[in-house]
This record gives C-alpha cells, sequence and structure tokens, in this order.
C-alpha cells in the first residue's frame, strides 16, 4: 500500500516534470525555464553556499513572524474564555482581519520598519496572527463542559481547569492553525522580500526575473515549496508526540468560520 | 440513622423564554433523606428527571425551589447566589459518561483529582494502586482511555472518585452502558468497595434489578414531573451475591411492588 503510494507519486512527478519540460520546449528555455536547468541550478546553488544564504533569511522571517505572530494568537483565546463579551466585540475586526489581504500590508510595512528584516517579520505574524486565532478559538469553544464539570466537582480552580482541561483539549486545534500556517508564513515572507529586499528567496526571484534568468526564479520557487514541506513534516512530527493520546485516524474537525 | 443529605420540596424547571408558556416543572415537590453511610437507589424511567436531580444535588445545576440540608448545614436554597460544585469535595459525581480526560492514562486519570487537590505523594499514589488493583486494572496504568474498553473506563471513573474519598457520591446510572455481565462484575466491584468503606451513596438508575441489588432502600420516581412513587425498604440481607439476585428470598416480591410503582 505504502509502496504503490510512494510509486504513483513517482508517475505524478514525472508527469510534472514531462508537462515543464515540453512547455520549456515550446515556448523557448529563455520564457520558461527546463526541469533539469532548474534542478542542476538548484544543486550548484545549494553548494555554493548561496541557496543556504537566501534560505534561511526567508526561514529566519517564517519562524521569527510565526512565534511574534502566533504566541499572542494562542493565548488571546485562552485569556478571553471567561470574556464572551470581548470575544463577541472584537469578533467583526477579528474577521475583517483575517479577511484583508495582508499582503497589501507589505508596502505599508517596508514603510514603517523600513526595508531589513523587520517589515518581513511584520508581515508573517499579521499572515500568521489571524489563522492560528481561529483555529485556536475553534479549538477553545469546541470544549467539552461535562470534562469541565467533572473537573469542577472534584475540586479544580478555574485555573486548574484553563490548565488541565481547556488547554490540553484545544492542542489539536492550535496544530490545525499552524499546519495551515506554515505555508502563508513562507509565502508570506517571500512576497515582502519580492518588494523589497536584499536577500531571501523573494529576493532571488526578483532579480532573476529582472535579469530573465527564469532558471533562478525556479530555484527560489523550489527551494520555498521544499521548506514548506520540512515544517510541515516538523508540524506533523511534533503533533504526533504531543497527541499520542488521541486514536489514530481520528478526523480532526476545524472550523475557520466566524 | 442520621441524615447525610436531606432533600426538601425541590422542584425544578429550566427559565422562561420571553414570550413563551412557563416551561414544564422537571422536578417538583420532591422530598426525601438519605442516612450517613446508606447506599440508596433512586429508579425511574428514562428522562424522568434522575440526572438533573444528581446535578442539583452536585451542585453543577440550580434549584428552582426547595431547599437541601447536607450534614446539618443548609447548602442549596432558591436564593442562592453561585453554586460551588461537588460541595469543597464532600460529593463526589461519577456520571453516565465516564468523562475521561482523553489525553491522561488510566493512572493519571485516577490521580487527577488529588492533583488538583494539591498535589501527589507517595499515599496518594498508594492509595491509587490500591484501587486499581481492587478493580482489576493492574496493568492498564498507562493505557489512554481509547485503548480501554466500556467496562475499564467506567472502573477508572469510578475509582476516580473513590480515591479522594468524599464522604457522599452520587452515581448516575454508571453501568448503564456495558454489557449485562460487565455490569454484574462492576456491581460486585461497587459493593465490595462500599463494604469496605461505607460512604453514603444515591446511585440513580432506571433498572429495578440493580436498584434492588445495590441499594439499601430504593425511590421510585414517577414521570415528568419526577415525584417520588414509593419508597422501599430492599430485606435482602449483605452481603449480597448479585449474580443470583433473582433467586434470593424476598427478591421477586420486592420487585413485584416496585415494578407496580414505575408507571
Amino acid at each position: 500500500m505504502r509502496l504503490r503510494v510512494w510509486f504513483d507519486r513517482l508517475v505524478v512527478l514525472l508527469i510534472l516534470l514531462a508537462a515543464w519540460q515540453a512547455g520549456s520546449a515550446v515556448f523557448g528555455a529563455y520564457w520558461l525555464s527546463s526541469p533539469w536547468a532548474t534542478i542542476s541550478r538548484f544543486f550548484v546553488s545549494l553548494s555554493d553556499g548561496e541557496l543556504v544564504r537566501h534560505g534561511s533569511y526567508t526561514i529566519t522571517e517564517a519562524l521569527a513572524g510565526s512565534v511574534i505572530g502566533g504566541v499572542p494568537a494562542v493565548l488571546l483565546p485562552f485569556v478571553l474564555r471567561r470574556q464572551p463579551i470581548i470575544v463577541a466585540i472584537l469578533d467583526p475586526f477579528m474577521v475583517g482581519g483575517y479577511g484583508a489581504p495582508k499582503l497589501a500590508f507589505a508596502p505599508l510595512f517596508i514603510l514603517w520598519f523600513g526595508i531589513g528584516i523587520e517589515s518581513k517579520i511584520a508581515l508573517v505574524a499579521a499572515v500568521v496572527f489571524f489563522i492560528v486565532y481561529f483555529s485556536t478559538l475553534s479549538g477553545v469553544r469546541a470544549l467539552d463542559t461535562k470534562l469541565v464539570q467533572m473537573a469542577q466537582v472534584v475540586g479544580a480552580s478555574e485555573r486548574q481547569v484553563g490548565r488541565h482541561i481547556v488547554f490540553p483539549g484545544a492542542v489539536p486545534a492550535i496544530f490545525a492553525g499552524f499546519r495551515i500556517a506554515v505555508p502563508y508564513a513562507i509565502g508570506g515572507a517571500v512576497i515582502a522580500e519580492l518588494i523589497s529586499s536584499n536577500r531571501g528567496l523573494g529576493y532571488l526571484v526578483q532579480t532573476g526575473a529582472m535579469n530573465f534568468d527564469t532558471t533562478q526564479v525556479f530555484v527560489a520557487i523550489l527551494a520555498a515549496a521544499l521548506i514548506v514541506h520540512a515544517f510541515i513534516a516538523l508540524v506533523d512530527l511534533a503533533e504526533r508526540f504531543l497527541l499520542r493520546w488521541r486514536p489514530r485516524g481520528a478526523a480532526l474537525i476545524v472550523d475557520h468560520g466566524t | 440513622m442520621a441524615a447525610m443529605l436531606e432533600i426538601r420540596g425541590l422542584g425544578k424547571r429550566f427559565p422562561a423564554r420571553a414570550g413563551r408558556e412557563p416551561p414544564p416543572w422537571i422536578i417538583q415537590d420532591m422530598t426525601f433523606s438519605v442516612g450517613a453511610g446508606e447506599l440508596l437507589t433512586i429508579v425511574g424511567p428514562s428522562g424522568a428527571g434522575k440526572s438533573t436531580l444528581l446535578n442539583i444535588i452536585a451542585q453543577i445545576d440550580t434549584a428552582s425551589e426547595g431547599e437541601i440540608v447536607f450534614d446539618g448545614v443548609l447548602t442549596v436554597s432558591p436564593g442562592q447566589k453561585s453554586l460551588r460544585p461537588g460541595l469543597d469535595r464532600r460529593i463526589g459525581y461519577v456520571t453516565q459518561d465516564d468523562n475521561l480526560l482523553p489525553w491522561r492514562t488510566t493512572i493519571d486519570n485516577v490521580l487527577f483529582p488529588l492533583e488538583v487537590q494539591g498535589g501527589i505523594d507517595d499515599a496518594a499514589r498508594a492509595r491509587a494502586a490500591e484501587l486499581i488493583q481492587a478493580v482489576g486494572l493492574v496493568g492498564f496504568e498507562r493505557y489512554y482511555p481509547h485503548e480501554l474498553s466500556g467496562g475499564m473506563r467506567k472502573r477508572a471513573a469510578l475509582i476516580r472518585t473513590l480515591v479522594y474519598d468524599p464522604p457522599v457520591i452520587l452515581m448516575d446510572e454508571p453501568f448503564a452502558a456495558v454489557d449485562a455481565q460487565t455490569r454484574t462484575q462492576l456491581q460486585e466491584d461497587l459493593l465490595r468497595l462500599w463494604s469496605l468503606k461505607r460512604k453514603t451513596i444515591v446511585f440513580v438508575t432506571h433498572d429495578i434489578t440493580e436498584a434492588i441489588a445495590l441499594g439499601d432502600r430504593a425511590l421510585v420516581l414517577s414521570r415528568r414531573p419526577a415525584r417520588i412513587a414509593g419508597e422501599h425498604a430492599i430485606p435482602i440481607p449483605r452481603p449480597r451475591n448479585i449474580k443470583d439476585i433473582f433467586t434470593l428470598p424476598g427478591f421477586a416480591a420486592i420487585h413485584q411492588r416496585i415494578r407496580a410503582d414505575v408507571q
């Protein structure tokens, strides 16, 4: 079964590469770099340290932004758990923030925080915050009141209920939020770099496009996709450890509605 | 027998919604008392308000009318401002669902009350181990609830309440969802534990046989609104052999009398 899946994936990969190769042949490598050129440049760029330098910059932005945006996004629903009125008051603004195209804020952040790493981190934080906030909120709201009553009957204080019942119950939703946020975090960092930067994968895309070097553009995009893969794998690993109490194959329902 | 719990004129209806008829009474004019060390069973049809009654006694729900006196002190009254769930750990509550914390192993679920009540010491661990032994959960201490059978989960939930030794324990059809054989085993476990340490137990069930097998006395509830429809002392001496409870003298007669009240 597993082997079969990997084999089929290989087939899909080959089909995609063939389509890409065909496109490159039809339009010319000048407009659309070939897969072979991209992959060989990828490894050259990796070995001469160029890709590591730019990639690590993007990863730093994404990580810092995820922490700065993610930590308050996790804490806020817990702090406001006993304040449903405040949550209700905030709700339209949160939905507005969630729905607003954060990438459009990139020029503003550059205006406010400069063209250095700070403006990229700010953009990633803004993107991650709303995704994780709504996911955590749904986890806190899905709280099993019977477990809370049980805890109160055996003498748990409000704080203990939060720590022993509400928080562990919301962990699956928090993980779901971060898993969804990973590609947005990397993507946000790359887009911010595209607009103004002298480092990072977005910078590689930008200079590649300016020099009509589509191979470099593809290398940067490939690197970003691989980084997303790696981070999702890390999130999955952490989740499997922290949620080992869950029956295997349990479906996770995450409500990203209002 | 000194009364541990006195329920006086208890009534419950949920609050009226604006512009509607006031909702019907769920419990009305209910008066009974439970002696210290008594195992009182309450039998009534499904949906008769049995769970609501226990929720009010456990103080996770409010009463609309009447009072409850716990060990001589008035604890529930209509003008009550706030609830005190579990009455400072003096009322234990084994609910219909086991309500085990899915992220805790058996042992950590059993120790949970002690943990929130100020920490786990060696005595606490020893007591938990003793109870785990008593209900046959040895070897399953490190299992998560989803890895346990229904009967095992019930046992874990039961000893989670016993571990902190509340003087009064409320039980809401705790064995309703398991098969007949497991149920008999659980009933025997309960009676054995109870005979060691005579707690005051209020045990709610819809099963007349269970009410007879376990109880010193059985109250029968009517359909909604729940009132006391009958009260029966169970004349079967202890220790009782639950497997053969049907064959014991007096069983048939008491079963018939209770059955006549359950209508």
